[in-house]
């Protein structure tokens, strides 16, 4: 064993002596060997000959010899990397080609791979998180809709599916007492929340049952962050009181750091540590009644339970509840979707496009390279026929070669991953705000990992084809010292198969690039049904414990909107529920007078507050009828703003203005009733939105709402009156904290960053691809063509034209790069369905942009070709007739 | 040349440490000697030969040693370790076991 292994490591350091013994071994032996033949009588060479012959393959006898030592693998992998790297640096403009192809597709493979990674592999940050479930609602009208509290309640008592379940809703805070007053994300949560998420309190316990009751409701849990900022992490803090909403909180809990969001759909906050502090639901108001919905509802499952079991059950709940309580209850299906899937189900198509597109580029490499190294190995014929006829065996062959393929794309993948370490800083930075788990995404452990297996297979994958090839050259042949070493036919079919592959991958890719630049540019130049230059938006949020009646509040905002239009170089300011664009989706259901709706097909639309001057500072315009004033006060008639969409779904073809409508199943007197005051234009939901939702507006006179957005259009920089707003706010009130200040082009971007980040993407991809595949046409041609330069020179010798020639090897071109762009072509056209999710007013056939990228790509090989071809004009008849 | 017998790897072996057990020899000389002593009938290809010597000498069952040949030459030397002649011991008598065996089962049938 010792013996061995001393053995083993003397050959392996040693390596020259031994390598030397070996050789003066066998030479002793083979003299000797003729020295006896000589002295049987034989003259010097026939004696020779005759050794030679008995000693066999010379070569092959000192592999054996290798082989029997025991350290073979390590060595031969050793001496061939030597090799490999004279190889490469023998040829340096080739190599440098290749890497750096290389380096570019394996470094765009890692970084979509790390965000892969990051956002869809890597487990969510809480306990057993494959049972955690998100439950919604769902009804024709509405496929995923928030819970009601007393639903909840009912839900959380009568299943046995769940070993937890919890309802939450976005209940932001300020916070006062402790600096400046500060705008805090923050929920309202049932006992349960973080027994659900599977997370405990680093200090203090979660809310229990009785904080559900109304009047326990002034409980706060802080997040680490808060705790640490604000309260520079007092350990005594639990059963402190904080000012919260001018109220007294009491603290009973600190979560620990990486307590991350699950995510929610209304009034949504970002993944990750984005939320500051949790207080408790507390369930007030009749349990009979339950027409709202605003929960979002998160379960755990008990160990055992499927997901079909549990929507099953909860299923089952909902009919009971739909009997108990008719009407509000009924027409309702339960969703329970896992918690993974709501997280990343949105991103899940748009990624898995992209590595499908990155994984293209990474083909189209290896093919690019197969390639070129085919090109090379008819080069390397002559020495490659030598170590054959040396006796070395064919895998001797393969196995070299090979090495020299992972040498290269183990390099290439190395600076891959310098690439990738920048590139996806920058991916990072492009993705869309909202984007799930952004802050997961990080060069990591398997990303490296993955780096190093795309790197290895992609070197067998081009390394292979070549490596085969090249040890099937018949040393005879390439011996023979022909003037040129040809390829074979078998090799120039392959070369030409690779080609088009490339060609046709580069137009799936273009085609996909051509797809999402139409999506973007489309959603770009959408009318968003307002106007979005110079348009700062805010958040106030009245507190409750200050502003306890309507008139407080409607107060408030009229002296607000009325100090903001004073500001200078402000043409119109006012607030309204919510701005466009950011989610908001409150609906109600009401009936209208002199209409019946269908069954289950309730009358029903977005509702929506704002002031006088909110839709002329929104810049949505007035179909018909009038905006809202002053005038329209808690005493006056009940007035409303509706849509166009509204209009034109529930009084088709009529005269709107002066139609009522009423949330009373018997309206009695006339307050029960809301007069159609003025239609304004559509504004979608989201720029892509494919339609816009029936909407209407309360005046905020009338229905007094706290919390509100602000609205200001300036005649220049609306970033200029930012202060004014501050001024203007804290004059009313010093304690108001202001959220969220920004121009609605930030919002307007943040809508359409998703399909502008797949277009720069998938653009990008493409790009690549098409640079690899006019390298790859152009190395096939220039290849064919230095081969056939003696041929050319006979054709022109024998009367060809110049032009006859630059025809020929333009034909020659066009031969790979049609079929290439015609696979190409079909091959998008049935990934098209792939991508449809993602796309906007643009088909996956569109005519324009199929016709676009095959010009395009016929352009570029054929250009790929032009400067081999012109080279081949140029053939000299001379040079051809001498050399023969 | 006629009548000469490729031999089979493990009889390879056995052959070279008995050749190797009256004292230190060289691979062309191992080669020759086999070839006389078995009448001609035993062959050693250098192609084998060589590779059974670095694995023998690998398992330690033999030392080399580079030395000054009968012609006044650098050869390297081959000798039998003490494990090498336990080996030879134990494989000579396998072999006889063997041979004896296959003996009286070709002669019964």
């Amino acid at each position: 064993m010792l013996n061995d292994l001393r053995y083993r490591l003397r050959a392996l350091f040693r390596h020259k002596a031994v390598e030397q013994e070996l050789e003066d071994e066998l030479h002793f032996h083979f003299d000797r060997e003729v020295e006896k033949n000589m002295n049987r009588g034989m003259n010097k060479e026939e004696a020779a000959r005759r050794a030679r012959l008995a000693f066999g393959a010379h070569e092959q006898a000192k592999e054996d010899c290798r082989e029997a030592r025991g350290t073979n693998i390590v060595e031969l992998t050793l001496d061939d990397t030597k090799y490999a790297v004279r190889q490469l640096w023998a040829n340096p403009t080739f190599a440098l080609v290749i890497i750096l192809t290389l380096a570019l597709s394996i470094g765009a493979n890692s970084a979509i791979f790390s965000v892969i990674n990051g956002v869809l592999l890597k487990r969510l940050p809480y306990a057993q998180p494959e049972r955690i479930m998100r439950i919604f609602l769902s009804s024709p009208d509405f496929p995923k809709f928030p819970l009601n509290p007393f639903d909840f309640l009912d839900y959380r008592a009568r299943n046995h599916s769940f070993q937890s379940m919890a309802a939450f809703v976005r209940n932001d805070m300020q916070l006062s007492g402790v600096g400046e007053p500060m705008h805090l994300n923050a929920f309202a949560t049932t006992s349960g929340y973080f027994r659900v998420l599977g997370i405990q309190p680093q200090l203090g316990r979660e809310f229990d049952f009785k904080a559900e009751i109304p009047g326990n409701e002034l409980q706060v849990i802080l997040s680490d962050r808060l705790w640490r900022t604000q309260f520079s992490a007092d350990p005594n803090i639990i059963g402190r009181k904080i000012t919260l909403n001018a109220q007294p909180f009491t603290v009973v809990a600190v979560m620990p750091p990486g307590t991350e969001h699950p995510g929610n759909n209304y009034h949504s906050v970002a993944y990750g540590e984005s939320v500051d502090l949790w207080s408790p639901f507390a369930f007030t108001g009749n349990s009979n009644q339950r027409g709202s919905h605003f929960m979002e509802g998160i379960g755990r499952l008990k160990p055992g339970v499927s997901e079909d079991q549990a929507r099953a059950e909860m299923n089952t709940i909902m009919a009971q509840l739909g009997r108990e309580h008719p009407g509000n209850d009924t027409g309702w299906s339960v969703l329970v979707v896992p918690l993974y899937s709501e997280v990343v189900g949105a991103s899940r198509g748009m990624l898995m496009v992209l590595l499908g597109a990155v994984g293209m580029v990474l083909l189209i490499a290896c093919a690019n390279t197969a390639n070129l190294l085919l090109a090379r190995a008819s080069a390397r014929q002559r020495e490659i026929a030598v170590r054959l006829a040396m006796g070395a065996p064919r895998l001797r062959i393969i196995r070299q070669l090979l090495t020299e393929s992972l040498l290269i794309s183990l390099i290439g993948g190395a600076l891959g991953l310098l690439l990738a370490l920048g590139g996806v800083r920058a991916l990072v930075a492009l993705l869309p705000a909202n984007f799930p788990r952004a802050h997961d995404i990080h060069i990591n452990w398997p990303v490296l990992g993955f780096t190093l297996l795309i790197s290895i297979l992609t070197g067998i994958l081009f390394g292979l084809a070549p490596a085969v090839q090249a040890s099937r050259t018949d040393p005879k042949q390439g011996l023979q010292g022909s003037r040129t070493t040809t390829a074979s036919r078998h090799q120039n079919r392959l070369r030409s198969a690779l080609v088009i592959s490339e060609v046709s991958l580069a137009c799936v890719l273009l085609v996909g690039a051509g797809l999402m630049l139409r999506t973007f540019l489309n959603l770009v130049h959408l009318d968003p049904g307002f106007h979005q230059e110079n348009l700062l938006t805010a958040s106030l949020s009245l507190p409750h414990a200050r502003y306890n009646t309507d008139e407080q509040i409607a107060q408030f905002y009229s002296k607000l909107e009325a100090s903001l239009n004073a500001l200078p170089g402000v043409v119109s300011a006012g607030a309204g529920s919510d701005v466009p664009w950011t989610g908001y989706d409150e609906n109600a259901g009401f009936n209208i007078e002199g209409k019946k709706p269908a069954p289950h097909q309730e009358f029903h639309a977005r509702y929506h507050q704002a002031t006088p001057g909110y839709f002329t500072a929104m810049g949505i315009p007035l179909h018909e009828g009038r905006f809202f004033t002053e005038a329209d006060k808690h005493d006056a008639r009940n007035a409303i703003i509706i849509n166009r969409a509204m209009a034109s779904r529930y009084w088709p073809n009529e005269d709107v203005i002066g139609k009522r409508i009423t949330f009373e199943d018997q309206p009695k007197k006339d307050s029960d009733w809301m007069y159609i005051v003025g239609i304004v234009g559509d504004v979608k939901d989201q720029p892509n939105s494919t339609g816009a939702e029936p909407a209407f507006w309360w005046p905020q006179n009338q229905v007094p709402q706290s919390d509100m957005s602000i609205a200001i259009r300036t005649r220049s920089d609306a970033r200029q009156v930012e202060d004014g707003l501050r001024d203007a706010v804290h004059r009313l009130d010093p304690q108001l904290a202001i959220a969220d200040i920004k121009l609605i082009n930030q919002v307007a971007d943040a809508s359409i960053s998703t399909p502008r980040f797949t277009f720069v993407m998938v653009g990008l991809f493409a790009g690549l691809a098409i640079v690899l595949a006019g390298i790859g046409a152009y190395g096939v041609i220039a290849y064919t063509v230095s081969q056939r330069m003696h041929e050319f020179g006979l054709r022109v010798a024998l009367g060809a034209q110049r032009d006859d020639l630059l025809r020929m090897v333009l034909a020659q071109a066009a031969r790979l790069a049609v079929p290439g762009t015609i696979l190409g072509l079909v091959l998008a056209l049935a990934l098209g369905r792939v991508v449809q999710s993602l796309l906007y007013g643009v088909s996956p056939a569109d005519p324009l942009i199929l016709i676009s990228v095959a010009v395009l790509v016929l352009a570029v090989a054929l250009l790929a070709s032009y400067v081999p071809a012109r080279r081949a004009a140029v053939a000299d008849p001379m040079m051809t007739l001498r050399s023969e | 040349m006629t009548g000469r017998i490729e031999l089979p790897q493990g009889t390879l072996d056995l052959i070279i440490l008995r050749t190797l057990q009256p004292g230190p020899q060289h691979g062309w000389a191992i080669s020759e000697r086999v070839q006389q002593v078995s009448s001609e009938v035993l062959s050693i290809q250098q192609g084998s030969l060589y590779p059974a010597l670095h694995r023998l000498e690998r398992r330690g069952w033999i030392r080399a040693k580079w030395g000054v040949s009968d012609n006044n030459r650098r050869a390297k030397f081959y000798e039998l370790t003490r494990t090498g002649k336990l080996q030879l011991e134990l494989e000579t008598e396998a072999w006889r076991k063997l041979s004896v065996a296959v003996d009286q089962i070709l002669e019964g049938a």
